[in-house]
């Protein structure tokens, strides 16, 4: 006989979802591997001539970079000495400052990082991050794209999703060949849906610079590095390419982050039977090596490694918190679908939602999952009104805010018609009335007339090769009427040259004021401390438009 | 309205977490470095930047890009703004980032295209240890950029050791 309680059972989400019981040999374990090296260091004539348990003659490309750019000489030999216990413990304590905290955590190794964290809860976790976040306030990222690369959709999906109250945009596309169109319709959506709104396009590493360089972005954010030698090299790059890149776009006015994550090295087959936490804590100490403001960090697109074996989504939060210890602006992921259960989907999310971090998605998508260009999202549009009400459950701001129909339609419309108009002034394929309406009014690419692929692609061409830049699309939106947005766009590339928003976990608010872990700092030192909820804030958090009022009763 | 509100409420956060901060926060030092008291460069110190083609900041107009007066040549950062950033860093503690910002200032002067080369030739197998060299000497005596083409040297050292050089 079969269990009907089983069998129901057997045919939940959950179990579609893939499992692997812990294998340390080959790195398939999330952290606290028997294998991880004991946290160790020689300093010798200014220089650290061992770490980690190896000897300067056995380090390879990684260990090199780290021990000569990633940590602090001076304290180094003291912080190592500590019980890496204490160190955990002061942590989540209250009366230890964030800058106490840093004086050690910049100073440790790679290994000492993963121990120490190693004796953290997930509660104790979320504490950490709640004080080690460097901005004051969260924020939140999303991602903008579609199946179709329709730059209308995009254009639109944007200003929503400003509307709604996202700091940051990313799109990426289908067809390589249709970046130049995404970048632009996301650049411009986003400014039309509310000023300051920082926005990028990943592509392949080179592709992506050349497009900031031409002022079609505002940052960058897929700088991949990863934890061993060979995945590094089987990426393409390696510690001293990626810090020399990080400086090419600091050159060039624009911010950019790393991005790395648990999983990667064990899914592409060389994790030198390491745990996926210690293997992150040295693309971590890379990122900070090569002096870059911030890392999206949180497993990303391999999340589907570690949440496959025991304590994964943990080793998830705990290499965030990393980031954090090494001061780095955190943008934590929540991104990659890697469950069937909505259950899990949120519970992998309430370590960075409910403790709030730099970013907390990188990113939500901003359209239904079908769109999402990035094999899809944790949380999607169709996930607004849930986000909205879990922060007025939670009283928690997790970035987003309740928006009125009417709001999002003016902005959807209005960001297609500065696109059109923009598209007509820069002689491109035109963007005709019938696209505007059925952006201002989609859910998704289904509901979006097709384009002329061939042209469009055509017109790229020939628009990279007349050279067009940024500062044309602002004399093309002033043209064809639109000069609040065509401002925007002026504002954000004015903003290269000042080059305030390179610090770390800078946002802009509508006014291009920018805030960031130098003047917003996080000052959480335990309750009614570091960031609080204002009453506006909360009025505009809990008044979702369907509660009932009891004046109406 | 509501983005209005969001807005406040955030200022207000920061304009409170500015002036905690400001007791402890170093200011400008007689030698005048940046601080993070400086900070944000363009509403504080906006009349100490300028573009790399030498206009002042306070001069950069919306209607000089429309008239043409300004190119995207102007929109562009100048070593002496990263300096003054890397300065900045530095006050809040973050000098690795500094580090980062300061090697940028040095890269202002390189062409868009022939950065583009440089980044691609430090790509593992790109190159033979002397074109990496040659490339450190190019950065060094051509742009001045010194701590960019110390990174470069660096580099083919470790490329050598780990066997990651062209290999033909």
């Amino acid at each position: 006989m079969k269990s009907k309680r089983f069998e129901a059972l057997a045919a939940r989400p959950v179990n579609q979802d893939g499992y692997v019981q812990e294998w340390p040999e080959v790195g398939l374990i999330a952290m606290n591997s028997p294998f991880d090296p004991k946290p160790s260091i020689k300093i010798e004539g200014g220089r650290i001539v061992e770490m980690d348990g190896k000897t300067r003659a056995d380090f390879d490309m990684l260990d090199t970079f780290i021990a000569d750019h990633a940590i602090r000489l001076g304290n180094a030999e003291k912080a190592m000495a500590m019980d890496s216990l204490d160190i955990a413990r002061k942590i989540v304590d209250i009366n230890v400052s964030r800058d106490e905290i840093l004086d050690i955590t910049l100073s440790v190794t790679p290994a000492k990082l993963t121990e120490i964290v190693g004796k953290l809860t997930i509660v104790e976790i979320m504490m950490g991050m709640t004080k080690m976040r460097a901005r004051l306030m969260p924020a939140n990222q999303c991602h903008v794209t579609n199946v179709k690369d329709n730059p209308v959709q995009i254009a639109a999906d944007a200003a929503e999703a400003a509307v709604r109250g996202f700091a940051e945009m990313e799109t990426t596309v289908g067809i390589a060949r249709y970046a130049p169109f995404n970048a632009m319709a996301l650049f411009v959506g986003a400014q039309a849906g509310r000023p300051g709104i920082m926005t990028q396009c990943a592509l392949e590493e080179a592709t992506e610079l050349q497009l900031g360089m031409r002022g079609f972005t505002t940052y960058a954010e897929t700088i991949s590095v990863y934890g061993t030698e060979p995945v590094f090299m089987d990426g393409d790059d390696t510690p001293y390419s990626k810090a020399f890149l990080a400086s090419c776009y600091a050159s060039r006015g624009l911010k950019m982050r790393f991005t790395s994550g648990t999983g990667s090295e064990v899914q592409m087959g060389y994790a030198e039977g390491k745990s996926m936490l210690y293997l992150e804590a040295r693309c971590l100490a890379v990122t900070k090596g090569a002096g870059v403001q911030g890392t999206q960090n949180g497993s990303v697109s391999c999340v589907g490694v570690p949440a496959g074996v025991p304590g994964g989504i943990r080793a998830i939060a705990a290499e965030n918190l990393i980031a954090m210890l090494l001061d780095l602006e955190s943008t934590t992921s929540n991104d990659q679908t890697f469950t069937h259960s909505d259950l899990r989907r949120v519970a992998r999310s309430v370590p960075q939602l409910f403790s709030g971090t730099d970013y907390i998605c990188s990113g939500y998508s901003a359209t239904p999952n079908y769109d999402n260009m990035f094999a899809g999202s944790n949380w999607d549009a169709d996930d607004y009104d849930d986000w909205n009400i879990i922060q007025r459950d939670m009283r928690i701001d997790g970035g987003l805010q309740p928006v009125k129909e009417d709001d999002v339609i003016k902005a959807r419309n209005k960001a297609a018609r500065a696109l059109q108009g923009m598209f007509r002034e820069l002689g491109l394929p035109p963007i005709t009335d019938e696209e505007v309406e059925a952006a201002t009014y989609a859910r998704g690419s289904e509901d979006m007339p097709n384009r002329n692929v061939n042209e469009d692609l055509k017109a790229i061409e020939d628009m990279m090769a007349r050279k067009v830049t940024g500062v044309d699309f602002v004399k093309a939106l002033d043209r064809a009427g639109f000069p609040d947005v065509a401002q925007n766009i002026y504002n954000m590339l004015r903003q290269k040259v000042a080059g305030d928003y390179l610090h770390t976990a800078s946002i802009f608010d509508k006014d291009f004021h920018v805030y960031s872990g130098v003047n917003a700092p996080n000052d959480y030192h335990g309750p009614m401390t570091g960031y609080q909820l204002s009453e506006e804030r909360w009025e505009q958090i809990k008044n979702i438009p369907n509660a009932i009022r009891p004046e109406d009763i | 309205m509501d983005q209005e509100l969001l807005m406040k409420q955030i200022v207000e956060q920061v304009m409170a977490a500015m002036n905690k901060g400001a007791a402890s926060a170093p200011s400008t030092s007689a030698g005048g470095r940046m601080s993070a008291a400086n900070y944000p460069l363009a509403e504080k110190e906006a009349d100490k930047i300028k573009t790399p083609t030498g206009k002042p900041f306070n001069s950069l107009s919306y209607e000089k890009v429309l008239s043409g007066e300004l190119t995207s040549d102007d929109m562009r950062i100048a070593p002496e703004t990263l300096e003054y950033q890397a300065q900045v860093a530095e006050s809040v503690n973050r000098e690795a980032f500094a580090g980062n910002l300061r090697r940028a200032a040095e890269l202002i002067a390189v062409p868009d295209e022939r950065l583009l080369e440089i980044y691609n030739a430090l790509r593992p197998y790109r190159s033979t240890k002397q074109e990496l060299i040659d490339i450190a000497n190019e950065l060094d005596g051509k742009y001045g950029a010194k701590t960019a083409a110390g990174l470069v040297r660096e580099a083919a050292e470790v490329y050598e050791k780990r066997d990651r050089l062209k290999k033909f």
